[in-house]
């Protein structure tokens, strides 16, 4: 008796203990919960976020197992053995960048729209993937 | 969805500029000719200095008589023609469409600030609906061709704020806007809307010759 509750005591612990902090977080930062790509770069903002259901979207694109061709470590000459998974666009496409850089707009832009417009699917008109909420 | 868009925000916008300011152009030359036949002194009349004033005072709110008799008048249309010129010109949307295209760009304007010209733009506009049919002046000239053309100049900003609203199916309505704007830029050579160049070559003209020849202001 004794032990079966201690088993119950035990493992509401343990589910406290890891359901909890969650509760704080939301939810945590892990591609297959992303819906919208969200980030504070752009400080005001003239759209809603655009729509990205991360891991579906590359199912549904076929493009599942190429992480790379997204995270890059140079977009001119991308890499398929070296993907920069995880690492946020922002941190090699400042907003404001310098004359050889791709800005961060622009390189959100142009990374969905040219493959939407070669695959002649995906969406390429703005309200498409700034749906509003 | 992806071969509509891509024409008519492609080729078509091509196909719409060029009638627009070929058009223009057309009617620039046809004109000028038909001057020169008719009436050469037009010419021997032209004198830039009084042509640019007569230019300027017209574009300035109350400088002429006929504004501060039409105090109302006056005030929607400046607040109607800025808005409308300037909201398209500098609309964050259109500025990021040439950059994609071209790779030039310029500066814009917040979306809040195009969304309140929209609405200066559509409420003018109800306004010349209103005052056309009840100002007898101004109903005497006017038939159903300009409520039409009342209609060409609203149909783009009333699609277009619907498009940004996300009013109605989204995909239609884009597609709608684009083909709005580009009628009614293909209308301005054959319509009354060629006032953008008629404009200035009446102005300039009736400037030279009160100004240069008669010596007195016209307005
Ligand atoms: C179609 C392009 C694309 C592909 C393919 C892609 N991603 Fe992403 N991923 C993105 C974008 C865009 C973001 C958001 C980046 C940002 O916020 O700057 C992102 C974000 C992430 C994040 C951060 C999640 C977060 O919430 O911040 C991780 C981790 C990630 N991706 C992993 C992967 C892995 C692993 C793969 C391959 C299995 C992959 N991605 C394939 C476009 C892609
Ligand atoms: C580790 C750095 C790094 C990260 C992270 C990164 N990029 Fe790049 N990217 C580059 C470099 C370097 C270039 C080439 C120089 C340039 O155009 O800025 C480039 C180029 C590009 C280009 C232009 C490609 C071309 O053909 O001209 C696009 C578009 C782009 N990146 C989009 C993205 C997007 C979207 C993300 C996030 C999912 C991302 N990049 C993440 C480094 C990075
Ligand atoms: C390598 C190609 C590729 C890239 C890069 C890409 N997409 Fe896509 N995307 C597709 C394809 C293909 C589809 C159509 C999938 C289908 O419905 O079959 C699609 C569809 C979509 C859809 C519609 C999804 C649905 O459920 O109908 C959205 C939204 C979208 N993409 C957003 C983005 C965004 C945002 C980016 C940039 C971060 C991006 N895509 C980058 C290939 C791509
Ligand atoms: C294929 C999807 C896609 C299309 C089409 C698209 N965008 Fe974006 N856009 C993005 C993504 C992804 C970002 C970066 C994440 C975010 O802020 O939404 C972005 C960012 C932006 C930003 C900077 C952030 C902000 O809200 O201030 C603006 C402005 C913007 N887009 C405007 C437009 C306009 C205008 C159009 C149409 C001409 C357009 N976008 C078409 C995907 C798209």
């Amino acid at each position: 008796m004794t032990g079966k509750l201690a088993l119950w005591a035990g493992l509401g612990l343990l589910t406290a203990l890891f359901v909890w902090p969650t509760l704080f977080v939301g939810p945590a930062l892990s591609q297959d919960d992303m819906t919208h790509i969200i980030t504070d770069a752009f400080g005001v903002k003239q759209r809603p976020a655009s729509v990205f259901v991360h891991d579906e979207h590359n199912i549904k694109a076929e493009i599942e197992d190429d992480c790379w061709l997204c995270h890059h470590f140079d977009g001119k000459n991308p890499d398929p053995m070296d993907s920069s998974a995880g690492m946020p666009c922002v941190d090699c496409h400042p907003v404001k960048a310098d004359p050889d850089q791709t800005p961060l707009m622009q390189a959100f832009h142009k990374q969905c729209k040219d493959c939407h417009l070669e695959k002649k699917a995906g969406p390429i008109a703005c309200g498409e993937c700034h749906v509003r909420p | 969805m992806h071969s509509i868009y891509t024409f008519v925000t492609g080729p078509l916008v091509w196909v719409a500029f060029l009638v627009f300011i070929g058009g223009l152009a057309g009617k620039f030359v046809y004109l000028t000719s038909l001057a020169k036949n008719k009436d050469p002194y037009v010419f021997s009349y032209l004198h830039l200095k009084y042509a640019l004033r007569s230019i300027i005072v017209w574009l300035i709110p109350f400088s002429t008589r006929n504004m501060r008799l039409n105090p109302v008048m006056t005030v929607v249309t400046f607040a109607f023609h800025i808005c409308l010129i300037i909201a398209p010109i500098f609309l964050l949307a259109h500025v990021i469409m040439f950059e994609e295209a071209w790779g030039v760009s310029w500066w814009t304007l917040p979306d809040a600030v195009a969304d309140v010209m929209t609405w200066v733009v559509l409420a003018s506009i109800v306004f010349f609906v209103v005052r056309r049919r009840v100002v007898p002046e101004a109903r005497y000239v006017t038939g159903p061709k300009e409520f039409v053309i009342l209609g060409l100049v609203a149909l783009p900003f009333l699609t277009g704020f619907l498009a940004y609203y996300q009013i109605f199916d989204y995909q239609t309505m884009i597609i709608l806007h684009v083909l709005a704007g580009e009628a009614m830029l293909v209308a301005i050579p054959f319509t009354w809307l060629s006032h953008v160049m008629l404009y200035p070559m009446i102005r300039g003209y009736m400037g030279s010759e009160f100004g240069a020849e008669r010596h007195v202001k016209d307005w």
